[in-house]
């Protein structure tokens, strides 16, 4: 570390930096106004802790732009177990939440032009395509990104990951861990369970190598532990949904499910859910709805369409629709009680093999079902996200399973969770509309 | 050259009472069904299917591999078959066993096998259980289990087989044989049984060819379709004189080391070519490519990628640098594997070989 990075780091971030952005936040947390453009005759007004979203995030971005050389970096796919990283002392990016965020800043074009100007196709996930423009250009809506010491890339999610970190590997020439995560097309083996634990074990050596220190057991424990009660707290966030009227939506869940992929394994998110879930209480109590005349409950399946957010919301929200919850916001809470803090490796190893995106598409129409049953639900949306063929593909037969044997209208809605360029806005308006007319609001 | 057709030997092996198992592409051990005395008989498509059938279970995104391989199955063209193998070789094919297994399901059993993304000991490790997995799997079916003499004789018949198509392959690019012929002669080995390819091969190697001055051109991708291509290639004065294709090159296995014939199936696996569908590092890739087209003499490098394949096109911006860096000139054209050979990419091979015959 040079005298320079670390007094920057410490100046910029540590002492100024992130003491502004928390003084902001705590001043809009006490005084919180409702935004001006608010629809407030279809919205409920959005959570106080938004503010606390923000700032979190924020600081997140903004101590990346200084942390190199001051702690070790690690890049991580957003399904992989990091808390072996974490015990370690690296700051984590994710690059998916990056794309995410140019995504719902509307930069992905932009961003991802440079990577397909470099011969990566459009037939790419948008994510991988805007994170290696980021890598290729610099540019990037949160002023810059921190350059990786160490990859770490899980298949738990996609193939798609692999390949992507591939590149990263090869651009910035650093150790790239892999965990492959056996699919599971049906219950998981024990040899499949044994394969993600005896490379997590392995990796270690790595990740000490690059963190320059041994990994702490008791840290690692203390991680686990933060992971499991951040991830249950989302959890039980998320269940508060199958009150009528749902306190809040999947499109504020889109949202605030950032620092459970981000942060997890941090005390202060855990502090985050506890008074996100105290805030929703009071909602409850309080009979708010986060759509004002809640008259359909609908599930979300897939990734969001996160240029589309406010626009899916508000017109949802206005024929009394509310969107309640969503296979995608469950999985960074359904794995919760798989965790034990007492055995860690062990138990990382069987909860990361578990997500939804890894397991059968018969899986996910039990998981649908279920849920729909659980929350009251009337039909769903399942996005057919055309850079997410994982995610996609099986949506066509669930879509008609929902229809004949949970007998609820189901719409496949062709578009891509970052890029545009896959999205009609007359079509999709269209389509939902008959499909609103189907659920007869 | 006279050869009898998938269906055909389909028929031949019922009437001989034995079982025949379709294999969707890519990996996996010819070895462990040839044990069982089970026919495999591998999809890679078929071009040339209605793949209408596929879309009431598939999105248009999916790519054309996996559209004719579901709407084969669907049209009955498998029916006749008793068991179904879908390697899990990329999130598309991960996508296809899943909607076999759950949506799309038929009275006869569809297995599963994770091909790891690494050829650390842990994956070898692993894919050694993963495959005894589904040696018990067929033995179910099959109704005994061969030995382990019996598995290590098939799989050294394997290796046998391989190593005679490496020299089929060196003939080729000796003499720069026809391509069309060649590589139909390599496909025997998707579906005839091990002797009547060897055979085959056998034959093409005792035949006495003469030396061609076209230029040469190796090709990159999943698999040769349309084969219209190569054909296409010699018309314009240019031969496929070697090739990285998964579905050829990329599976021409090693010869394993261990005495236990799972593992050793494994490391022939994991040990062979670099190929996107096991996620291999770039710099092996790289590599590979590089040999391959200077041990071949070959001039220039086309890249014939499926549409919506992701794995390849991944590799695709590197592998090209790679190959500028090192003066070899390189194009890329996108195919459908079930349309005939578009006007566009007719033309753009056309003026790349000539491009390569002005040297
Ligand atoms: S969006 Fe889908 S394909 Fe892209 S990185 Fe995420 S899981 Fe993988
Ligand atoms: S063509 Fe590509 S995407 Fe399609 S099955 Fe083959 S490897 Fe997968």
């Amino acid at each position: 570390m040079s005298v320079a990075q670390s007094l920057n780091y410490h100046i910029k971030f540590k002492l100024f930096g992130s003491q502004i952005v928390k003084w902001q936040a705590n001043r809009a947390y006490r005084n919180f106004k409702e935004p001006k453009n608010r629809k407030s005759d279809i919205l409920a007004s959005p959570l106080k802790i938004g503010v606390k979203t923000k700032e979190l995030i924020t600081k997140h971005y903004l101590e990346g732009r200084y942390v190199n050389g001051v702690r070790p970096v690690a890049w991580v796919t957003s399904g992989a177990p990091v808390e072996i990283l974490k015990a370690l002392g690296f700051y984590i990016l994710y690059p998916e939440n990056h794309a995410a965020l140019c995504g719902a800043r509307r930069a992905t074009l932009d961003i991802s032009s440079e990577a397909e100007n470099r011969g990566y196709s459009v037939d790419i996930c948008s994510y991988a395509r805007t994170d290696i423009g980021t890598m290729l250009s610099g540019k990037t809506p949160v002023g810059k990104l921190p350059k990786p010491d160490i990859l770490l890339a899980c298949t738990n999610i996609c193939q798609t990951v692999l390949f992507w970190y591939r590149v990263l590997a090869k651009h910035y020439n650093v150790p790239l861990i892999v965990i492959d995560t056996p699919f599971l097309y049906d219950n998981a083996e024990p040899h499949q369970v044994e394969y993600v634990k005896n490379q997590l074990e392995n990796s270690i050596e790595t990740a000490e190598r690059v963190a320059k220190k041994s990994l702490d057991f008791a840290k690692l424990k203390n991680v686990v532990k933060l992971s499991k009660e951040a991830a249950a707290l989302w959890l039980e966030i998320m269940e508060r949904g199958k009150n009528i009227p749902a306190p809040i939506s999947v499109f504020d869940q889109f949202i605030h499910m950032a620092l459970v992929v981000e942060k997890r394994g941090d005390a202060e998110t855990v502090d985050f859910y506890a008074k996100m879930l105290a805030e929703i209480d009071e909602r409850i109590e309080k009979g708010i709805g986060a759509v004002v005349n809640e008259k359909k409950r609908l599930l979300w399946d897939n990734l969001p369409i996160w240029h589309k957010l406010r626009f899916l919301s508000e017109f949802l929200a206005e024929h009394g629709v509310s969107v309640v919850a969503s296979t995608y916001t469950n999985a960074w809470g359904e794995l919760a009680p798989m965790i034990d803090v007492n055995n860690p490796i062990e138990s990382l190893a069987k909860t990361y093999i578990h997500p939804i995106l890894n397991r059968s598409a018969e899986y996910k129409l039990q998981v649908m079902e279920k849920m729909i049953d659980e929350y009251k639900l009337d039909g769903a949306i399942l996005h057919s996200d055309r850079s997410c063929k994982p995610y996609s593909m099986g949506q066509v037969d669930e879509r008609n399973r929902l229809v004949t044997q949970a007998s609820k209208p189901a719409l496949l809605l062709e578009a891509d969770h970052s890029d545009p360029r896959s999205y009609a806005d007359e079509q999709v308006k269209n389509r939902l509309n008959a499909f609103l007319e189907m659920l007869g609001v | 050259m006279s050869v009898p057709t998938r269906l055909e030997i389909i028929e031949k092996v019922k009437k001989d009472k034995r079982g025949v198992a379709a294999v969707f592409p890519i990996h996996y051990p010819r070895e462990l069904f040839r044990a069982f005395g089970i026919h495999p008989i591998e999809v890679w498509g078929p071009p040339g299917v209605d793949t209408s059938l596929a879309m009431a279970h598939l999105q248009s995104y999916i790519c054309s591999v996996v559209q004719s391989g579901l709407s084969f199955y669907l049209s009955g063209a498998l029916d006749v078959v008793d068991i179904i193998l879908v390697p899990h070789c990329c999130d598309s094919l991960q996508g296809l066993g899943s909607i076999l297994k759950g949506f799309v399901k038929k009275d006869k059993p569809v297995f599963t096998l994770y091909i790891p993304r690494g050829k650390r000991n842990e994956d070898i490790e692993f894919l050694t259980k993963e495959l005894k997995r589904l040696y018990e799997n067929i033995a179910v079916f099959a109704g005994f289990k061969p030995t382990k003499d019996d598995l290590l004789d098939a799989v050294i018949k394997e290796e046998e087989a391989d190593k005679l198509t490496l020299k089929a392959y060196e003939v080729h690019r000796k003499f720069k044989t026809n391509a069309s012929e060649f590589y139909r002669l390599i496909r025997l080995r998707e579906y005839l049984p091990l002797v009547e390819f060897e055979t085959h091969v056998n034959e093409f190697m005792q035949k006495k060819h003469k030396p061609s001055d076209s230029v040469g051109v190796v090709f990159s991708g999943v698999l040769p379709e349309p084969m219209d291509i190569f054909r296409l290639v010699e018309e314009s004065g240019g031969v496929v004189i070697d090739d990285d294709f998964a579905s050829l090159r990329r599976r021409i296995y090693p010869l394993g080391e261990s005495d236990d014939p799972f593992e050793r199936m494994a490391q022939r696996i994991l040990n062979a070519p670099p190929d996107a569908m096991k996620g291999s590092p770039f710099k092996d890739r790289e590599k590979f490519l590089l040999d391959i087209v200077r041990n071949s003499s070959a001039q220039g490098v086309v890249f014939y990628n499926v549409k919506f394949c992701e794995p390849e096109k991944f590799y695709h911006p590197i592998l090209k640098d790679s190959l500028k860096n090192a003066g070899i000139r390189s194009i890329v054209v996108e195919v459908d594997i079930n349309e005939p050979l578009p006007q566009q990419v007719k033309t753009r091979i056309r003026a790349f070989i000539e491009t390569l015959k002005r040297g």
